[in-house]
């Protein structure tokens, strides 16, 4: 096995010679980071993989709503010298199109399938990227979204129990109301009483 | 070409290899619980009993099965209620389970139809009571068992723990905001305050941590709303901050400086790390709402809409407490105050370096910019007779607190050089304002110092001070019934005080102070073995042979101060029931016999500046129901009517502490 560290700075070189890089990390010695273009994902993917990165490892996404991206990312991983290299590119949130990987790592199949019920990417390229995978007759916006509110899809999905007459027991003494009478006064005067 | 490869017809014989095999399916035993097990007999048509047998699998480590809380460290803060993303978790008020302080008489009930298994609620458990287990199997028909209310034994079993949080999954930030300190070497030289205060942004860090989950509001003599004014931090709204504080304490400032704090004790973070610093970040609202921004408070002047007046004797925490509320609720307050300076312990028990006169200030002079009339160097039974008092108003306070010194009855302790708490610390405040110079005040190079309470330590600390601006170096030596663990004083005290070199003989009892030609020499300690007899009295016992004799040239006695109340006319005295020197009185502080007379304070029920602010407080509410009925009222504004309405709402309760709940 060559040497660990030596194969970070020639991933390093092959990376920063053929691509702008928008980022480049070193996380240790067994993973690096990059962020690129969208539109180099698919050649840096395809010249990592001649150089022996044959394992495509993970691939998902990370939501920044305030940015209106999401964040593509792509792990793929090298067996001779147990290297990761994560891919990061971000894509528009509003319309996100990402053209699928199918041609260069045919296990992203199902990986796009995921990132697409979860995140709402599209991949053309990918002919059954919308197929129903995990989630069975979903109909909100993709849950792993930010802006997907747990609380009220299963206060619309889920009926809620009282456990109150099971569990609670109570008496006169109870300090629930004057707690709950003190909590609204106390919240009334941040706002000067009146709003 | 087809899209499968074609392969022999005889292939599916090679299954044949199987039949001979043991099977790998895993029984049903193997994987269900006891009950479960039981449910899938009870279901089935053919019963047999090896359906009863279950020793299930255990599940993988980590694994996010059904919650376990155990209820002996469970606080009911509800924490776990909040962070639910899928509101799965209620809390459950259970009155069955003991009243405690720093916990709510609550559980929380989980409903599996909702709840999603992420675990969050164990991440942010404030005990680590909320556990996940390995069980991952439950079956019943009826879906109201799938609510279920987690308790130590997963149902009436002990099983074992799954997902467990580590440092880096625990949601709580268990460190608190550091908090800077004036330098050692300064503050030794001078009365400068040693708490500097929190930024804005560090206040903002340090709220950042409450979980406002309000498990120490009823630890809080006065209630105050301690997780709003923390949130109200967090969103930088100062105003709104203030308002809150005001609705419960009428000396924020102070209290903020120098509360005992029983509230950060039953914090909830502090069951597993640092309490958030509650009194601190209640001082930052104080120091940064300019003087204007009280205004807003109470925007409008409380007019005397009710024809009745009340006369307060003492403007200490309980006096000003009840002239706040009594004020608020529309009452003519007078306050009479035997020193020159409003305040009471505050101005002259609590040293600059603790409590500065800017911050008394500002609380007082809010007090009296309502209305509350103080009149300073006016002693009941001198300046003005307790009959007159009786004869001019309709109701009487009395706050006059515990302000003589306890002496020490043991040999030689009646000389000059033997000096008591509350003699030496008005002087020390008076030298910091500039009213007593260095050589009034006669503290000599070398000093001893009984007692182990705050009190104690402001009288060593204080002679530090100025011993160091007098000779130079300190040398100051405190000694105490209890040991080093058990002092009565707050921790903070005992490190700072040893910081500025303070020399502990802690565990021994004095038995003589040493003279030698009419000079103090020392003073002579036998070992304490224990300090309370077997029921429970005040019964020091000491061993004779571990004797030690520490040196000092003055004594100072700080084990406790005790009423003046020369002031109350005897034929009233006759009246009133004492009790160890305070005066018997009911909840609302009304004594017993004099119906127009309520206490508050030391006098009453002590310990602190806050127990006080709370007895006064109480009393305003005693008042106003002796006096309302009976007097005139004027027409009031709603916002009089709303002020008047939550200043009696607010009514403090009895603390679990002042309730006997340890």
């Amino acid at each position: 096995m060559t040497n660990s560290m030596s194969n970070v700075g020639r991933i390093n070189t092959l990376m920063g010679k053929n691509f702008s890089l928008i980022d480049a990390k070193i996380i240790d010695q067994y993973q690096v980071s990059y962020v690129l273009k969208k539109d180099d994902i698919h050649r840096a993917l395809s010249v990592l993989k001649s150089n022996g990165f044959r394992q495509l490892s993970y691939l998902s996404c990370v939501d920044w709503p305030n940015d209106h991206e999401i964040e593509m990312v792509y792990i793929v991983m090298n067996w001779d010298e147990a290297l990761h290299i994560q891919l990061h590119a971000r894509i528009d949130r509003d319309n996100p199109v990402m053209d699928s990987i199918l041609p260069i790592y045919p296990g992203a199949k199902y990986y796009e399938r995921e990132a697409h019920e979860f995140f709402g990417v599209a991949f053309p390229g990918n002919p059954d990227y919308d197929k129903q995978l995990i989630l069975e007759g979903w109909d909100d916006i993709p849950p792993m979204r930010k802006d997907f509110d747990p609380r009220a899809y299963s206060d619309k999905k889920f009926t809620k129990r009282d456990p109150k007459e099971n569990f609670e027991v109570t008496d006169k003494t109870s300090k629930r109301p004057r707690q709950e009478r003190r909590e609204e006064r106390a919240n009334n005067l941040r706002t000067g009483g009146k709003k | 070409m087809s899209k499968y490869r074609f392969e022999s017809i005889f292939n599916s014989w090679r299954h044949l290899k199987y039949v001979l095999k043991k099977p790998i399916t895993i029984p049903f035993n193997h994987i269900f619980t006891k009950k479960n097990a039981g449910y899938l007999h009870d279901n089935s048509i053919i019963k047999t009993k090896d359906k009863l047998i279950s020793h299930p699998r255990v599940a993988a480590d980590n694994m996010r099965g059904f919650h376990t809380n155990d209820w002996e460290e469970c606080i009911g803060c509800g924490t776990c209620e909040d962070i639910c993303p899928t509101e799965a978790i209620t809390m459950v008020e259970r009155m069955d389970v003991k009243e405690q302080a720093g916990a709510h008489q609550a559980r929380p009930v989980i409903d599996y139809g909702r709840c999603c298994f992420c675990a969050l609620c164990v991440d942010t458990c404030t005990t680590s009571s909320l556990k996940m287990s390995k069980e991952y199997v439950y079956a019943d028909s009826d879906p109201d068992e799938f609510v279920i209310m987690p308790e130590a034994l997963w149902l009436g079993e002990q099983v074992e723990d799954g997902w467990v949080k580590d440092e880096t999954s625990d949601l709580l930030d268990l460190k608190r905001v550091e908090m800077e300190h004036a330098d050692i070497d300064d503050r030794k030289q001078s009365f400068v305050e040693i708490v500097r205060g929190y930024s804005k942004e560090y206040a903002k860090q340090e709220a950042a941590r409450c979980v406002e989950c309000n498990v120490c509001t009823s630890s809080c003599p006065v209630q105050m709303h301690i997780p709003q004014y923390i949130k109200a931090i967090w969103e930088d709204d100062i105003e709104g901050g203030l308002r809150q504080i005001y609705e419960t304490n009428p000396l924020p400032g102070v209290c903020g400086r120098v509360c005992t704090h029983n509230c950060e004790t039953s914090c909830a973070i502090a069951v597993r790390g640092e309490a958030i610093a509650i009194r601190w970040l209640k001082r930052y609202i104080i120091d940064s709402a300019p003087t204007d921004m009280y205004n807003a408070i109470i925007n409008e002047p409380v007019s005397e809409v009710i024809d009745a007046s009340v006369a307060i004797v003492g403007a200490g925490p309980a006096g000003l407490g009840a002239a706040y509320y009594l004020k608020v609720m529309g009452y003519k307050v007078d306050v009479y105050e035997e020193m020159p300076l409003a305040g009471g312990v505050m101005r002259y028990g609590i040293p600059a370096y603790r409590l500065p006169d800017e911050a008394i200030d500002k609380d007082i002079d809010f007090i009296k910019s309502i209305g509350v009339n103080i009149h300073t160097n006016t002693r009941v039974g001198k300046d003005i007779t307790y009959d007159q008092l009786e004869t001019d108003y309709d109701a009487i306070f009395l706050g006059t607190g515990f302000f003589k010194p306890r002496g020490l009855n043991i040999k030689g302790s009646d000389h000059e050089d033997v000096i008591g708490a509350m003699e030496f610390l008005p002087k020390v405040r008076d030298f910091e304002r500039g009213k007593l110079s260095l050589s009034d005040i006669d503290v000599k190079e070398s000093i001893v110092v009984i007692g182990g309470g705050d009190v104690a330590f402001d009288v060593a600390r204080s002679a530090t001070r100025l011993q160091m601006l007098k000779y130079g170096k300190s040398d100051v030596k405190l000694t105490s019934l209890e040991n080093e663990d058990a002092l009565p004083a707050s921790m903070d005290e005992y490190i700072e005080g040893g910081e500025e070199g303070i020399e502990f003989h802690c565990g021994n009892g004095p038995q003589e102070i040493m003279q030698k030609n009419g000079q103090v020499t020392g003073l002579r300690l036998w070992e304490c073995l224990c300090i309370f007899d077997t029921e429970g009295k005040f019964n020091p016992e000491f061993d004779q042979d571990c004797e030690k004799i520490i040196e000092g040239k003055q004594v100072y006695i700080a084990i406790g101060q005790s009423p003046d109340y020369e002031y109350i006319p005897n034929q009233l005295k006759e009246k009133i029931t004492f009790e160890r020197g305070k005066i018997k009185a009911d909840e609302f502080g009304q004594v017993e016999g004099v119906e127009k007379l309520f206490v508050g304070g030391d006098i009453l029920r002590g310990p602190d500046l806050i127990s006080g602010v709370a007895d006064g407080h109480r009393s305003a509410q005693g008042i106003d129901a002796f006096l309302y009925e009976n007097a005139k009222k004027e027409k009031v504004s709603k916002n009089i009517k709303e002020m008047r309405l939550y200043a009696k709402e607010n009514t403090p309760e009895f603390t679990p502490k002042q309730k006997g709940i340890k």
